[in-house]
């Protein structure tokens, strides 16, 4: 089956059509979104919105848990004294205009999704999260370390793990087992529909094949597919510019 | 938030678009199905098709699992009797149906509390085990602790209800049936679904802070017997339609 997989819209609603428009033309069997709807652009209403409205199963990201708690903080990692000023911002504007119904939403996320699933006698995990099981806002990158990778997965008891948060998308296939058994683990990054981060300023987002004949000692089981979609990068860069959010949020959606 | 929950459709498709006519009225956040979309009806296509179009998360019945183990061939695709409801499937839904989940479970973590959510279809032990509203109270607990679940959804009984239990540490528990879509059993004809409301101070300390709405919907059930009376299928089945046993 073919599930479709997104994340970090960061209340670019350009980005989340074009977004639909793509997905639509890929024949999916499911849908889900690992969390981060706002924060940074000017449309969270509009993206929750739209998220509600298709019924889609979300989980909670750092920045939701924050504005669902009308909070000051979302956990978000600022390096430089200008990245915590802009943040400051970014959050204090969300909160402001986040309207209740849609605050409530975001308060009421589930933090995981989990499909557990039995095919051919074999055991297979599928874990949903936005940052890492343990914490909403830890980042998981490319380069970490694998046996702390490997430790983190089979803490959550986790086959295939899909995050966000890092807007830096990835699969990284881990071997786990023991005594010459294999054991093959998944990470995978889903990148970001509406703010990316590796340099490409087209959105991203994941499809996730899982055939039935698919098993844990099998590497190439499973299917993942990076798919980037071109959306009007003008349009939500200049809708920053013309709001009271810092100027350098469009310049960083110009150059992903 | 509001979340939609069906299960057994058993390709009913009159009654999954009257359900889904009364669920998109309601307007909810999140939509599960709890498996059994095929078996007992002609339609096992069609309800495939419009779940995979509307994108809905969906685990594995024990019908959709007995799919598996069906040779078609031309001769049994003309055979009389209640294979024809699986014979009928197509190859990409029989692969669909394959690949599908055996659970689902969403872990909540609100007001610094976990609350987890917990779909099966029949219970968290077996793809077809009865959880029933009189099933043993103790059973039932250890079954609910072995899965770390708070609220235990399940279908295929087509028997709908909603069971509070409290455990040893005065903690609520919930176990609910979710009905039947399209072939209820509980002597009312109307198909059947469940409407989960999830509060910001929804937790396993209080009893009401759960809120789980039971939706009956009619449909032309008419309409929806005539077509199994019409198709190799036994005629047993749309008076069962007809009946809701």
């Amino acid at each position: 089956m073919k599930i479709a997989l997104f994340s970090d819209i960061h209340a670019n609603l350009p980005a989340l059509e074009a977004f639909f428009k793509d997905v639509e033309t890929r024949n999916t069997d499911a849908i889900y979104c690992l969390g981060d709807l706002v924060g940074y652009n000017t449309w969270p209403n509009e993206v929750i919105d739209e998220i509600r409205r298709r019924g889609i199963p979300t989980i909670a990201g750092n920045y939701d848990w924050g504005i669902g708690r009308s909070s000051d903080d979302c956990g978000c990692a600022y390096k430089t004294d200008d990245e915590k000023a802009m943040g400051k911002v970014s959050i204090s504007y969300t909160n402001e205009i986040v309207k209740d119904a849609q605050r409530a939403y975001l308060r009421t996320l589930p933090a995981h999704i989990r499909l557990e699933y039995q095919l051919n006698h074999d055991k297979r995990n599928v874990l949903f999260v936005h940052g890492s099981p343990r914490k909403v806002n830890e980042y998981l990158f490319e380069d970490r370390d694998e046996k702390s990778m490997l430790r983190i997965m089979e803490q959550a008891d986790a086959d295939i793990m899909c995050f966000g948060h890092t807007h830096q998308p990835y699969h990284r296939v881990l071997n786990s087992g023991t005594d010459g058994n294999d054991h093959f683990r998944h990470a995978i990054n889903i990148g970001s529909v509406g703010k990316p981060k590796d340099k490409d300023s087209r959105g991203g987002y994941v499809i996730l094949t899982i055939n039935p004949d698919s098993t844990v000692t099998d590497k190439d089981s499973i299917k993942v597919e990076f798919i980037r979609f071109e959306y009007d990068v003008e349009k939500a860069a200049k809708a920053v510019e013309n709001s009271p959010l810092p100027n350098a949020y469009a310049d960083m959606l110009r150059n992903g | 938030m509001k979340i939609a929950l069906f299960s057994d459709i058993h390709a009913n498709l009159p009654a999954f678009e009257a359900m889904l006519q009364d669920m998109d009225s309601q307007k909810p956040d999140a939509v599960y199905c709890l498996g059994d979309l095929v078996g007992y009806h002609i339609w096992p296509n069609e309800v495939i098709a419009e779940i995979c179009k509307r994108g809905i998360a969906t685990l594995k019945g024990n019908h959709d699992e007995k799919v598996e183990s069906i040779i078609t061939t031309l001769e049994s695709l003309n055979e009389a009797g209640k294979k024809y409801a699986y014979h009928l499937i197509n190859q990409a839904n029989r692969d669909y149906l394959k690949a599908l989940p055996a659970y689902i479970r969403l872990e909540y973590k609100l007001n610094n509390n976990s609350l987890n959510l917990v779909f099966a279809h029949g219970s968290t032990r077996s793809i077809d085990e009865y959880i029933l509203v009189d099933t043993e109270e103790k059973y039932v607990l250890d079954l609910l602790e072995e899965a770390d679940a708070d609220l235990l959804f399940v279908g295929h009984s087509h028997k709908p209800y909603h069971r509070i239990l409290q455990d040893a540490k005065g903690e609520f528990k919930h176990v609910i049936n979710l009905g039947s879509v399209g072939k209820p059993k509980d002597g009312d004809i109307r198909g059947c679904y469940v409407i989960l409301t999830i509060n910001n101070d929804s937790s396993t300390l209080v009893k009401e802070s759960i809120k789980v709405e039971f939706r009956r919907f009619e449909y032309d059930v008419e309409l929806s017997a005539k077509a199994i009376e019409n198709s190799p299928l036994p005629k047993e089945f749309a008076d069962m339609l007809r009946g809701a046993y």
